[in-house]
């Protein structure tokens, strides 16, 4: 199970560095040939609607999502970087109830403000309240795939063995 | 005694519908990626409900995953008909925002002047499908979470804390 662990939680690790590196790839490259790179913008639309006014801005261009999105990311990063520290692989349990409400509220509030137009959020606020909420994924990401693939691997057992007892 | 096998299909389907649909939808669709995650909760919910076992964070990542693909392919075919409406529709932002801002990027006016076409509809069925499938499964691990029955932490064969992978701390 550790092991499992350790290697869900590298592929983890270098899924979102890759995905951050992607992010800030797209403005790079639009500023290079801005004719040739609607691929990267593309890619990302399904999971951001991509208001410029709401990113950030690098090399004269958005980021490929908007700031909110950009704190989850970041925040998922910080979180899987102190996930050994603060979880250890030997207790994969997931978080109370009362935490993930607790981290949520942020962003709920920065959301729900803007929404009814209570106050208008800068995008450096946005960004922060989504990397609180994003910094508490990982902890429930990591624990779940690993018993996701011990399911996999028990399901892929029980099969085999019904196979073989025909 | 033998357990039921839950019908993960149902909760799957009417999760990823409404996630599909909603992110879809100008002015909803501002919430990004969490209708994904909020669709995958939601068919964890139906999930616990109809079944009678205490239910893992695998079997939430595993309707997660399914209601992802599904509400991929919901948005993907509901972008169709409503593509000018959302070129139109961010053209108009997009105008509104260069007149309260000092500098804008050159080329702007054309960046969602582009027409959908194949290419494009096939990559973000794609792009969409394996993203949202990641993040329903985080939406479903997260719904086991809150609405799972408690247990008591012990799998079959368990010895340690490390066998108790994707359960809720009680």
């Amino acid at each position: 199970m550790k092991k499992k662990a350790l290697f869900l939680y590298s592929f983890t690790l270098v899924g979102i560095v890759i995905w951050l590196g992607l992010i800030f790839l797209t403005p790079y490259l639009k500023s290079r040939s801005p004719e040739s790179n609607i691929f990267l913008y593309a890619l990302f639309s399904p999971l951001c609607h991509q208001i410029p006014s709401r990113s950030f801005f690098i090399f004269n261009y958005p980021l490929a999502v908007c700031a909110r999105c950009l704190g989850i990311y970041f925040g998922f990063f910080a979180g899987a970087g102190l996930f050994p520290f603060v979880r250890r692989f030997s207790n994969l349990t997931l978080p109370k109830t009362r935490t993930l409400i607790f981290f949520t509220f942020p962003v709920a509030l920065d959301f729900i403000g803007n929404l009814f137009r209570l106050f208008r959020s800068s995008n450096g606020l946005r960004f922060s309240t989504g990397f609180i909420w994003g910094a508490l994924l990982p902890f429930y990401f990591i624990p779940g795939m690993v018993d996701f693939l011990s399911k996999l691997k028990t399901r892929k057992a029980s099969s085999d063995a019904k196979m073989l007892s025909k | 005694m033998k357990s039921r096998r839950p019908n993960l299909f149902i909760p799957a389907l009417i999760g990823g519908a409404v996630a599909g649909a909603l992110s879809s939808i100008p002015l909803f669709n501002c919430l990004c990626c969490i209708w994904i995650i909020g669709g995958a909760m939601l068919a964890a919910f139906l999930l616990v409900k109809d079944s009678p076992d205490v239910l893992s964070a695998g079997d939430g990542a595993i309707v997660g995953i399914l209601t992802g693909i599904i509400a991929a392919v919901v948005h993907s075919f509901i972008d169709i008909p409503l593509w000018p409406f959302v070129r139109g529709f961010f053209q108009n932002m997009m105008k509104w925002v260069a007149e309260y801002t000092e500098e804008t990027p050159s080329g702007w006016e054309d960046w969602f002047g582009g027409e959908l076409s194949a290419f494009r509809f096939f990559l973000e069925l794609m792009a969409s499908a394996v993203f949202f499938s990641i993040l329903g499964a985080l939406g479903g691990i997260m719904g086991i979470s809150l609405f799972g029955k408690k247990t008591q932490h012990k799998i079959q064969g368990a010895s340690d804390a490390s066998q108790n992978a994707g359960h809720r701390q009680s």
